[in-house]
């Protein structure tokens, strides 16, 4: 099935296409976030401005022409309100001229399931971490098939706890990437780390942090963050995959981009003789191809919605999602 | 010493002290994390641990003795029998428990991972162990988290029945079954268990 999917649940606009499972093609236009992060309005007027040359080249680099496509995929969410209304008007309006089914999808499942497959895996833990989310999940049946949440974050993400970190010592961009780059050059200083059982809490170390700024070194700083809250996320991960009997690991996300955490991840896994595994970073990124991929699934297996009931919710929680 | 059981954070190793059999619980060093974060990390919480346990023991008896406390390991008494997870034709008194973890609260110490994975079971009754994740705290919230993980781990009835044992037990309980009701309707957790 020939399926086109859209993604814009924050500051990315994204369009994938798919075709029985393979991405035929992944295209994206971003809002700059500057320095002073996302304002929902201004991403979602960016977005309209550029939803119809996205979709274009889209079309373009799969080499077909929109009067081909079989299906339409969107992400109902989770995300913000305004961005994620561009996406769907873009899918609704695609779908009712075309005639086509339409599948409202969630965007945490679609990069679980886009990493499963990338990894190769058969019933994982996966690591969700990015910008508003941190969740630690596995697949369940019962009482449908979902991703059920062993643990997560009990206040923000950790995406977005570096990128605010970022921005109060007024780095450019205010990306947790540049967090990243400044690390290699920092020393460790004791910061809170508060981890119980299977679930993690990052705002007392991003306020620690933040009290710190100017009056310790830049790069000390960047490194003592990056290091706990990672390691944080390594505890209730590993915890997850023993008290689960688990042998297989992946991550996912934006932050999942990160090579330290990367490696760290695989240290874990590697003390267990587990096996570890992610998606290339254009699946980590917010990305139209993964809900493209997982629209297919689901309009394959008659999950589609009728138009009118082709709505958005900012808190769409994963474990709310059927997954096929 | 022979290797009983590997947890996420430590090994639990069989050893004898003083011709008395016991058990060495080891915090090892974690190599995915810097070594001034897993140093810091074991030494607070291998103390944190003994620290709660002693607590424990002394108000309600039913805790393994701490034999010795290294910078990573703790020595204790060896508890014979059989894990509350793994018992099957084995009569269980759940009042007990009850009874036992009121005591625990009403002297400040929350369990922090109170599951029948964490329980002994043998003739003289129901062990504690597994401080690891333990706090000493009047938090009313920690110390619902501590019934609401027993709840969803046995059935309702003998629930029910170490329920009743703790809040008999318990000087201020109405205020933390309350807030047990309370945290159930937040729903956060009611999705959330293992089993
Ligand atoms: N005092 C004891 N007497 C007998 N057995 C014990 C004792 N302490 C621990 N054990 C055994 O070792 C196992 C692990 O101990 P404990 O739960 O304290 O470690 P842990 O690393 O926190 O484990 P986990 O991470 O799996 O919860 C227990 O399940 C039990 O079988
Ligand atoms: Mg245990």
């Amino acid at each position: 099935m020939l399926v086109i999917g859209i993604e814009s649940s924050a500051h990315t606009f994204g369009v994938g296409i798919v075709s029985d499972g393979k991405v035929l093609a992944n295209e994206k236009m971003m809002y700059d976030v500057g320095t002073h992060g996302i304002i929902p309005v201004k991403v979602a007027e960016t977005h309209i401005k550029n939803s119809a040359a996205v979709i274009q080249s889209a079309l373009d680099k799969a080499g077909i022409k929109i009067s081909e496509l079989e299906g339409v995929g969107y992400t109902k969410g989770p995300g913000i309100g305004p961005c994620l209304q561009v996406g769907q008007i873009a899918a609704k309006t695609i779908a009712k001229r075309l005639k086509l089914k339409i599948a409202p999808v969630n965007h945490a499942v679609a990069h679980a399931e886009i990493t499963k497959r990338e990894g190769g895996f058969k019933d994982p833990i996966i690591l969700y971490v990015s910008g508003g989310n941190s969740q630690i999940l596995k697949i369940t049946d019962k009482p449908f098939r979902h991703y059920h949440i062993l643990g997560e974050t009990f206040d923000i993400g950790v995406g977005n706890m570096l990128d605010a970190f970022a921005r109060e010592i007024k780095l450019k961009p205010a990306w947790g990437s540049t967090v990243a780059k400044l690390a290699m050059e920092g020393k460790y200083i004791e910061m809170p780390y508060t981890v119980k059982g299977m679930d993690f809490a990052f705002s007392g170390l991003l306020t620690y942090a933040s009290e710190l700024a100017g009056k310790a070194k830049n790069e000390d700083l960047c490194y003592s963050i990056q290091e706990t809250s990672f390691a944080m996320l390594c505890e209730a991960t590993e915890r997850a995959l023993l008290l689960t009997n688990s042998r297989e690991l992946g991550v996912c996300g934006g932050v999942a981009q990160s090579n330290r955490l990367k490696e760290m991840l695989a240290s874990v896994c590697k003390e267990h003789r587990m096996k570890f595994g992610f998606a290339r970073n254009e699946y980590n990124a917010d990305n139209g191809a993964m809900i493209a991929f997982v629209a297919e699934r689901m309009l394959e297996k008659g999950s589609h919605q009728p138009l009118e009931k082709c709505d958005v919710q900012q808190r769409y929680r994963i474990d709310r999602a059927m997954v096929y | 010493m022979r290797l009983l059981s590997e947890g996420a954070e430590s090994r639990v190793f069989v050893t004898s002290i003083f011709g008395k059999s016991a058990v060495a619980k080891l915090r090892h060093a974690k190599a995915y994390r810097i070594e001034q974060i897993d140093g810091t990390l074991r030494k607070t919480r291998t103390k944190k641990e003994a620290r709660a346990m002693n607590k424990a023991r002394e108000v309600c008896g039913r805790v393994p003795a701490l034999l010795g406390v290294g910078k990573f390991t703790l020595y204790m008494e060896k508890i014979e029998g059989t894990l509350l997870k793994d018992v099957k034709n084995q009569r269980v008194d759940y009042g007990e428990i009850g009874k036992t973890l009121a005591k625990m609260h009403d002297a400040d110490v929350v369990h922090g991972d109170f599951t029948p994975a964490n329980i002994i079971i043998n003739k003289s009754g129901a062990w504690i162990i597994d401080f690891g994740l333990s706090d000493i705290t009047d938090s009313i919230e920690d110390k619902a988290l501590d019934l609401l993980l027993m709840k969803r781990s046995i059935d309702r009835k003998l629930y029910a029945g170490m329920e009743s044992a703790y809040s008999k037990e318990l000087k201020n309980s109405k205020l933390v079954l309350d807030r047990l009701a309370d945290i159930e309707k937040r729903g956060r957790y009611q999705v959330r268990s293992l089993a």
